[in-house]
């Protein structure tokens, strides 16, 4: 009787999960929506700077001298640059306030006999990884001018290789979104279960169940189990979304790393902490507005936080130690280790007890606080 | 044997100081159909949810058939139409008393073919697919009504069956609890409406501020309303 009521209960929360279409946008199509424009929009972040994409340049040659004129050509022909004519009269704050282009490279007069030195003026809004490979540009071609050589940076080029595993040069910004989103996605499963919770109590459908012979735990089960359930499709399909489908509309690739498997104790984790922060607020809550704004707001902070809306690798200092206080930083670190860094089983696992430790508490305080009726 | 004997039962809620009933004692006769009156914040819905085990934490005693409540097994002798309309909306007909009826135990094929009796009592069949949200309020009111007769308990628990439901639905109501008082179930019935207590039961207890005002046998009264005002007074009772 006890396995039976348990599938009914299961069964009853799917049918009522499953019929709800904003339930079904929220937990699967949003996170599919932002994993597509998130990844387009973090492109640059781990984009090889330059090489990926050339940056516009105008050169306001202001000496005319020999060695002005040889750098002038030697910019506008480098296979990095687009060498964008200077614009009549417009200054360099004009040319970039305007978008014609993301620098502004002059020769000033006095270049060439070493007294003063070339300058850039950068877009102010360019990332300040993309400006610091256009200044070594530009100054490995201004070194060549100066001291006549011809071949600089092929010289330079072969003192210090790059060693990188295969298919590893560079992560895609997928890597960082699919596990990412998943994972907060999983997290919002808080608002649907949150409401369906206090709408039980308040419809008194809650109330009925308990004038059958049903145990508290096994309603706790019937509620949680399908959430659960849910949990793991959503992973699932964000997973096979990364490596399916979005890679064919954006021409980005996701790799599941050397060792895929370890995502199942991780996402058994991760579920595990998402359900147990849903039961947390459906507790807490008193109205389902009240909860679903908790939900939400809860989700969105540990998300920032976390590192899921800005990567973890390029927050400052003290963010990066914050983000430590958020679950889906540890969730996300966990997911990383296995598609960024293949790392062992060994190196992951501190990562789970973290979440492991955070569902507990989160099941514990519910247990404590929960009111049936 | 009684159906249901209540004796001295006290209960208040948290942080309340007044109690919702203070040594209420009720007895239902086996077979009977009785009404419990009452105005608002007489007690009668705290009686029900005690009788059918969702408060616990009061004084005194209440024993179904015999069996001490809360028990699991006398639970199933109960069917319990709480007030409200206590129904999943995004299930059908079907669906809601598939789910209760697992909840009581019942075996699938019992569930089929409980669920068409049920449905046809309560003149729900041909909407039996259909989501109960679709229903109208008298639809939902008789699906609640359903839910409760499914597991087809001894003692049927009313709590003011046709709040909000239009003559038709009402009058199908009235029927269907008048075949199933006759057919040996025992319904104890909350309501306000004296017309129906008085069309329907065969005896009744009045209740007032948690404590029993009268008990008797309703052929003794001649108007109920008049009767219910004399005992409960004409002030209002916003509670």
């Amino acid at each position: 009787m006890i396995f039976r009521q348990l599938k009914e209960l299961i069964r009853k929360e799917l049918l009522i999960l499953l019929r709800d279409r904003q339930t079904i946008l929220l937990l699967f199509l949003m996170p599919v929506a932002l994993i597509f424009f998130m990844s387009l929009a973090l492109e640059g972040v781990w984009m090889d700077k330059l090489t990926e994409r050339k940056m516009q340049m105008v050169v306001a040659n202001e000496s005319h001298s020999p060695k002005a004129n040889l750098l002038e050509e030697k910019i506008k022909f480098h296979k990095l640059i687009a060498y964008v004519g200077r614009p009549r009269g417009m200054d360099s704050n004009q040319i970039i306030a305007d978008g014609k282009a993301q620098a502004v490279v002059t020769i000033p007069k006095g270049f060439e006999e070493g007294n003063k030195p070339v300058e850039i003026y950068f877009d102010p809004q360019m990332d300040a990884g993309y400006r610091i490979a256009a200044r070594s540009l530009i100054t490995s071609i201004t070194a060549e001018v100066v001291m006549g050589i011809d071949n600089l940076e092929t010289v330079v080029a072969g003192l210090v290789v790059e060693k990188t595993k295969r298919n590893k040069e560079l992560p895609s910004p997928l890597q960082q979104t699919v596990p990412a989103y998943a994972i907060f996605a999983m997290f919002f499963i808080a608002i649907p279960m949150s409401i369906g919770f206090l709408r039980e109590k308040k419809d008194g459908t809650l109330q009925r169940l308990f004038t059958y012979p049903v145990n508290t735990n096994l309603v706790t089960l019937g509620k949680i189990i399908p959430y659960y359930l849910i949990n793991i499709s959503q992973f699932t399909l964000m997973m096979l979304v990364g490596v399916y489908v979005i890679s064919h509309f954006i021409s980005l690739s996701f790799h599941v790393g050397e060792h895929p498997w370890h995502m199942l104790p991780v996402t058994i984790v991760v579920a595990a902490a998402a359900t147990g922060f849903g039961v947390l607020v459906a507790v807490l809550g008193r109205t389902p507005e009240q909860s679903s704004t908790m939900a939400a707001t809860g989700a969105i902070l540990m998300g920032v936080l976390g590192g899921i809306m800005v990567p973890h690798a390029v927050m400052p200092p003290l963010m990066k130690k914050l983000a430590m206080i958020s679950p889906m930083y540890w969730g996300h670190q966990a997911y990383l280790d296995i598609v960024l860094r293949d790392a062992s089983f060994g190196a992951i696992l501190p990562k789970l007890i973290v979440m492991t430790l955070f569902a507990g508490i989160c099941f514990c305080v519910a247990g404590r606080k929960v009111q049936w009726i | 044997m009684n159906a249901l004997d209540i004796s001295s039962i006290t209960f208040n809620y948290d942080g309340m100081s007044v109690y919702a009933l203070q040594n209420f004692s009720l007895s239902v006769e086996d077979g009977r159909m009785q009404a419990l009156l009452g105005p608002n914040g007489a007690g009668k819905s705290t009686l029900m949810r005690i009788i059918t085990g969702q408060l616990r934490g009061y004084a005194g005693e209440v024993l179904v058939y015999g069996g001490k409540m809360p028990d699991r097994k006398a639970l199933l002798s109960i069917g319990y139409a709480p007030q409200p309309i206590s129904l999943y909306t995004t299930l059908s007909a079907l669906e809601n008393l598939r789910f209760f009826g697992a909840m009581a135990g019942l075996p699938d094929e019992q569930i089929v073919s409980r669920s068409e009796v049920v449905l046809e009592q309560t003149g729900l069949m041909a909407q039996a697919k259909e989501p109960v949200m679709s229903f109208s309020g008298g639809m939902q009111r008789r699906l609640n009504l359903a839910v409760a007769l499914l597991h087809s308990p001894k003692l049927l628990l009313l709590d003011e069956p046709t709040v909000g439901v239009d003559p038709q639905s009402r009058n199908h109501i009235y029927e269907t609890l008048t075949e199933l008082n006759a057919a040996g179930m025992t319904i104890l019935l909350s309501t306000h409406i004296m017309d129906e207590a008085q069309r329907l039961c065969s005896s009744v207890t009045l209740a007032d501020k948690g404590a029993v005002i009268f008990s008797g046998s309703m052929s003794e009264i001649d108007n109920l309303e008049k009767f219910f005002l004399e005992k409960t007074g004409r002030g209002l009772r916003d509670a």
